[in-house]
């Protein structure tokens, strides 16, 4: 080089510093695709301050020239992927790798089996945010829906509960943000109190890493889970707006964060109103929902080692309960079985809710601590506490209506204490203590005796989890040990109400082991075999009286054992090039002293008229099912996909079906993805029709009806953005039930007495900054 | 060290949980036990009261039911009385009944071939029947079932409600209630 180039050089960094900055800078990057690391061709990459921007070539680079110093957001979008935003300082030539996964929740529920985080043996499907905020109308256990093999037990279209495999209520774990849900779960008309907007993702895990989580389940856990707050200095929000025509629902959610060295923040909040639904014919009257719900985040980091955060979050609900369904005893329950409209059915509309109803707050707090000791080893320290108040209002004489009938306190303290070890490379260990307490109590000034006893739970547990990860392997084994201490208050009804104390100790022991192997690129199977124990809760040892959810008589059982359950579950992923996937998921779980309401054969005569008894009995159970999830690429702007559940439980002992087990269920979906114009972003469109099969496992002496016939629903969604500056406008149209099928569903208690809801068309606007 | 300081943690709400609230034993205020048909020939004569008691409830014990014998061809004044006699002193729920009479309505079905009719003497604010005060009468010598019901919230203007036909009254069964009758 000549000393004339050199000395030209030197003057024109000097001459550029003079000028102020140079904007000189380039920006380099690749786009991979999250799941696959193939590279991702025609994904742009935008500098939302310079309006500078690139696409990338068929290996995934892009190149963004002549950029200044200062700090900025990157906004990488891909056709039928979530677009990612990030922030930025550039200091000098910058390069990066960016992963985008795909948005679309079929595809999503493969890919994330296998980005790294994930990476274990177990079976995990997942909602993405998208997915969350676009339906953010919905509660939890109606967006766990859209995953294969999840069905919902409801009482009318306001509270739903979800059933994974078979399993529900007690059987299942629900986490909020590590926190085991505590409330009065045991309820089929009992929703979990979650604002599924608070939260970044939904997942549904099987095998060995549900053994971290306490609860009383066998063996499926749901996760919901707030993200770490984005490194982003400056204040990010999101404000959605949803109308539904059916029930004139608003839902108005924000979302507003900010990172900080010293302090990061978010805060949440949702409020809903909807009133009476309606049928293809009819209102369903007295079906109006108000919810109102706030979520704070905090997060900080105390030293470069020590990270404490803060979830807080207050759930609000008032709910009614369909007035026609509402009955005194059987002779009622058998003329409303026999009516086309229910009883009570208004033909105005109407915000307003009347008893039946249920008001429920829940209010949640947790602190966590984080230690990263090393870079192997992190240990963490975390308490947790919750505090659930449930009113249910029936229908009463005098003024009692406005008078709970049932009223229950529970509060819950939770402490843990985790590490997480890697002993090298290839070995893991996760283990922890955890200590949970439960005081249950009804309030007085019910006026009825209480349907479940007050109670205290003081359950220490212990669990250890070993992972390896080689190449081709990722094998995984646990254990878990639980002890629970149960206390219980209960007014004996025989001997003039008096107070009776008792006493229960359970151990529940559960074990499992899983592997995963990648047989080749595209190929993965997986293999998890658990052994759990759940000790019978309360309200199966001590239920007594008359109970709405299940129109009858309930007796508890003293006498109970802990039921045992044994579950396979056998996997397999294909993914050829993103283009083909499927997911194929087969089960097998043998349940013995599997606890289950006993009709008994003779009616009791009351001064109300005659009711059906049930008792809490046991039997040996086995549920058999399968889960089928595909996607085909048939162009690049369509993609065919498709789902398929069959499951089937089956009562060993008396050679019968279990109740309450969902119908087959099959869903096929086509949808459109446009090209990404300059400001019109994700632009797809998609028909679903979804077909539920009839239950036909069940006989006529197990339920007051046969399982209605099953039923066919169209479905259409639309949606897309556009994209401003610093701005981002989303829009989506959906309809529910186009043709507008009259239809009852056998999961739904309320199919007794009326139809589903009709038609419905949502509307939804979101402001994203 | 830290462990050890968790352990303790535990403990301590271990013994705190300890502190278990008996249930309040609540006066189940709108319990009814006891449903009294007082029936009085019109021109003289045995009074016959048909009653219903379950005193304790829902579970425990069984309900005690005593019919009655009435004379046919005859006619009879009927008043019922609902009581609550788990309260002490007994609770009178007739009233209660009463000053919601609109929300309220008893009916009268003779059932197995029992020849009775029964046929209201009172009425609501708005001019409906109730069925606290009924005359009842008799024909040819029969035996069968008389089934008292009280609706909560029925639809009065129904059709057949106010001739006393449960058929379309809906609402929700307070009382329900099953008396053999023998008509000599």
């Amino acid at each position: 080089m000549s000393i004339k180039v050199i000395v030209f050089c030197i003057a024109t960094v000097l001459l550029a510093q003079l000028v102020a900055q140079p904007c000189l800078f380039k920006l380099k990057g690749q786009i991979l695709d999250e799941s696959t690391q193939a590279p991702l061709e025609f994904a742009t990459a935008y500098v939302v301050e310079t309006n500078l921007g690139a696409s990338s070539d068929e290996r995934g680079y892009f190149e963004i020239n002549g950029i200044c110093p200062g700090k900025y957001h990157l906004q990488i979008s891909h056709i039928g992927c979530e677009a990612e935003r990030m922030y930025l300082e550039i200091r000098g030539d910058t390069t990066l790798t960016i992963q985008l996964h795909h948005h679309t929740e079929i595809l999503n529920e493969i890919s994330v089996h296998s980005t790294h985080e994930q990476s274990s043996a177990n079976v995990i499907q997942s909602i993405n945010t998208d997915f969350i905020h676009r339906n953010a109308d919905k509660n939890v256990a109606d967006l766990l829906e859209s995953l294969a093999g999840v069905t919902v037990i409801k009482n009318g279209g306001g509270i739903s509960k979800p059933v994974i495999h078979g399993m529900y209520g007690n059987r299942i774990t629900i986490l909020n943000n590590g926190l085991v849900q505590a409330g009065q779960q045991w309820g089929n008309d009992h929703a979990p109190e979650i604002d599924p907007f608070i939260s970044e993702q939904i997942s549904v895990i099987k095998g060995a890493a549900s053994l971290a989580y306490g609860g009383n389940g066998l063996g499926s856990v749901v996760q919901i889970q707030n993200n770490a707050i984005e490194e982003d200095p400056h204040l990010h929000g999101k404000v959605n707006y949803i109308y539904n025509t059916n029930g004139h629902g608003n839902t108005l959610n924000a979302k507003l964060q900010k990172y900080q060295k010293s302090l990061s923040w978010k805060i949440t909040g949702t409020y809903k109103l909807s009133g009476d639904t309606k049928t293809p014919s009819y209102f369903l009257t007295n079906t109006g929902k108000q919810e109102s719900n706030l979520g704070l985040q905090l997060n900080k980091s105390i030293t470069t080692k020590w990270k404490l955060s803060l979830h807080a979050s207050t759930f609000n609900t008032g709910i009614g309960i369909l007035r026609g369904s509402h009955i005194g005893n059987v002779t009622d329950l058998n003329e409303a079985l026999s009516r086309p409209i229910p009883f009570f059915t208004s033909e105005k509309f109407s915000y307003s809710i009347e008893a039946p109803k249920q008001i429920v707050h829940h209010h949640l707090v947790k602190i966590e601590n984080k230690w990263y000791k090393s870079e192997k080893v992190i240990y963490s320290f975390n308490y947790g506490s919750q505090w659930n108040n449930r009113k249910e209002f029936d229908v009463r004489r005098g003024d009692r209506s406005n008078k709970a009938s049932l009223s229950l306190n529970q509060l819950t303290h939770f402490i843990e204490s985790t590490v997480h070890k890697e002993y090298s490379d290839e070995w893991h260990l996760k283990s922890g203590i955890q200590v949970n307490i439960v005081n249950n109590e009804n309030a007085p000034g019910t006026g009825i005796l209480p349907l479940i006893p007050n109670y205290t739970s003081s359950k220490p547990s212990g669990y250890a989890i070993v992972e390896k990860i080689t190449d081709r392997w990722r094998l995984e084994t646990g254990i878990r040990l639980d002890y629970n201490f149960l206390h219980v208050a209960s007014i004996n009804r025989s001997t003039s109400n008096l107070v009776e104390r008792f006493k229960h100790q359970f151990v529940n022991f559960n074990g499992a082991a899983g592997g995963k192997y990648d047989l080749n690129k595209a190929i993965k199977l997986s293999y998890n075999i658990g052994y759990a124990l759940r000790s019978p809760e309360v309200n199966e040892l001590y239920s007594a009286g008359l109970h709405q959810g299940v129109s009858g008589i309930e007796e508890g059982n003293r006498q109970l054992n802990i039921e045992k359950s044994l579950k396979n579950i056998f996997t397999i992923d294909v993914n050829v090039d993103q283009r083909v996937l499927l997911q194929l998921i087969g089960y097998h779980q043998l349940i013995d002293d599997y606890i289950y309401l006993k009709p008994e054969k003779e009616l009791r005569l009351t001064i109300r008229g005659a009711f059906p008894v049930f008792i809490y009995d046991q039997t040996n159970a086995a549920i058999n099912g399968m889960d089928f999830t595909g996607s085909i690429e048939i162009s690049k702007h369509i993609k065919w996909l498709s789902q398929f559940s069959y499951i089937r439980g089956h009562d060993r002992l008396h050679q019968i079906g279990l109740v309450f087990m969902p119908a087959n269920t099959i869903r096929n979906k086509i949808e459109l993805q446009l090209n990404e114009g300059k400001k019109i972003k994700n632009t797809s469109m998609g028909i679903q029709f979804k077909n539920v099969f009839r239950q036909n496992n069940i006989t006529a002496d197990q339920d007051f009806m046969l399982p209605p016939p099953g039923y066919s629903l169209l479905n259409f969604e639309m949606a897309s953005t556009y994209r401003m500056k610093r701005n981002e406008l989303q829009f989506s149209i959906s309809m529910d039930n186009i043709l507008n099928a009259a239809y009852r569903d056998y999961l739904n208690r309320l199919r007794y007495f009326a139809d589903e809801t009709g038609r419905n068309t949502s509307v939804r606007i979101g402001w994203i900054f | 060290m830290i462990r050890s300081y968790y352990l303790f943690i535990g403990i301590l709400l271990i013994s705190l949980s300890s502190c278990l609230k008996d249930p309040e034993v609540a006066n189940e205020e709108e319990l009814i036990t006891t449903l009294k048909y007082k029936l009085t020939p019109v021109t003289g004569g045995n009074e016959v009261v048909m009653t219903f008691k379950d005193v304790d409830g829902t579970g425990g014990n069984a309900a005690q039911i005593t019919g009655g014998t009435l004379l046919k061809n005859t006619a009879y004044t009927g008043v019922l009385e609902l009581l609550n006699e788990q309260a002490n002193p007994v609770v009178n729920i007739t009233q209660e009944v009463q000053t919601e009479a609109t929300d309220h309505q008893f009916f009268f079905s003779a059932l197995n071939g029992l020849t009775t009719v029964v046929s209201y003497t009172d009425k609501d604010s708005n001019g409906n029947p109730l069925g606290i005060l009924t005359s009842l009468n008799t024909g040819a010598v029969s035996s069968g079932k008389l089934r008292i019901t009280l609706r909560h919230e029925p639809n009065k203007s129904a059709q057949g409600v106010k001739e006393g036909l449960i058929t379309n009254a809906g609402g929700e069964t307070d009382i329900e209630v099953e008396f053999p009758v023998n008509v000599n």
